[in-house]
């Protein structure tokens, strides 16, 4: 090859090389990193709960905003209030980033004989304004939960003096009230903050 | 002739005065969030010896009853259990954090500034310290 060709065959390449880059940065998918979204979105289940102010709530409470809802109980003292928190700084960043559009955090109580609305109350105001706290029958919790591929079951203990085994994730459910997406495995800060605009359709 | 100076350094090094057996680092107490009346305890636990120290009981003043447990997240599902007993390995340490083995202490009673946790092997005591609360906690 000839100089010149040699010095064309650097330049087409480099070019090339560049169209991919800037291809690829255009057509970048922007797509969630963690969270697992589902082929389609799956309609909340009908229930009838008690929120925090011990008012009657069904699955419509769930339309109208993004919610984040975990299930847990407020005698868990490691990985309950440790997601609550990491969920409270997701939501604070996305603030802090000017976002307009934040989600609700859901608190599902899977304990219902020790929680009740009032120390649910207390409970979900501690990781901020506007969350919910849901408890009410386990009949009407299994509804729930059941429809939504959650696990929970009560340890064996003594009295008041027991644990409840729970599903870690933290579900995604759209404006419609439809199950749309879920984070699994451990709940990270960034994660969140990652993925909520995406999921949420803000970018 | 160096062989031996060498070795009796070594000796002499070696019979340094001796570190606590047991340290304690990176503490955090959780203050009891409103309405719940307890805490989680987090830390790294140091065995300065050549045996294994195993706490089999932690007390404080300021809560009713401490244990020590393990959360593990298997196929999804976070499981809590108790443990009867924390080794800290010989010239090793165990790390208690977020997410795995912590202490749960229950029936918080009046909690003020600070929180004195003290550490049993058996019926005997073998650390004791105090946690102070940040101020923004």
């Amino acid at each position: 090859m000839s100089p010149r060709n040699l010095t064309v065959a650097m330049a087409l390449a480099i070019a090339l090389a560049a169209g991919v880059f800037v291809a690829a940065r255009n057509q970048a998918p922007v797509a969630p990193t963690s969270a697992m979204l589902l082929p389609a979105p799956k309609p909340v289940p009908a229930f009838s709960l008690l929120n925090q102010f011990g008012e009657p709530v069904d699955q419509s409470v769930f339309r109208g905003q993004w919610d984040l809802v975990f299930f847990g109980f407020t005698h868990c003292p490691d990985i309950c209030p440790t997601t609550l928190q990491v969920l409270a700084a997701a939501k604070k960043a996305l603030a802090d980033q000017g976002r307009e559009l934040l989600p609700r955090i859901v608190l599902v109580s899977v304990d219902p004989e020790r929680d009740t609305p009032e120390l649910l109350a207390r409970y979900v105001d501690y990781f901020g304004d506007g969350n919910l706290g849901l408890t009410g029958t386990l009949e009407e919790l299994r509804k729930l939960t059941g429809g939504l591929g959650i696990y929970f079951e009560k340890r064996p203990g003594e009295g008041d003096d027991y644990a409840v085994d729970h599903s870690a994730a933290v579900l995604v459910i759209d404006p419609d009230g439809g199950f749309h997406a879920l984070f699994s495995g451990q709940h990270v800060v960034d994660n969140f903050v990652h993925d909520l605009p995406i999921l949420m359709g803000e970018r | 002739m160096r062989l031996s100076v060498i070795m009796l350094a070594v000796t002499l090094v070696a019979c340094g005065p001796p570190g606590p057996p047991l340290e304690i680092s990176e503490l955090e107490v959780t203050k009891p969030i409103p309405g719940t009346y307890m805490s989680a305890g987090f830390f790294v636990l140091t065995n300065n010896t050549d045996e294994v120290i195993s706490i089999t009981s932690v007390d404080s003043p300021q809560f009713g009853r401490v244990e020590i447990h393990e959360t593990t997240v298997t196929d999804g599902v976070s499981r809590m259990r108790r443990l009867d007993v924390l080794e800290v390995p010989a010239q090793g340490s165990v790390v208690l954090q977020r997410g795995g083995k912590h202490l749960m202490l229950m029936q918080a009673q009046d909690i003020g500034d600070s929180v004195t946790l003290q550490f049993l092997s058996g019926d005997s005591p073998v650390l004791s310290v105090d946690y102070v609360f940040p101020k923004d906690n």
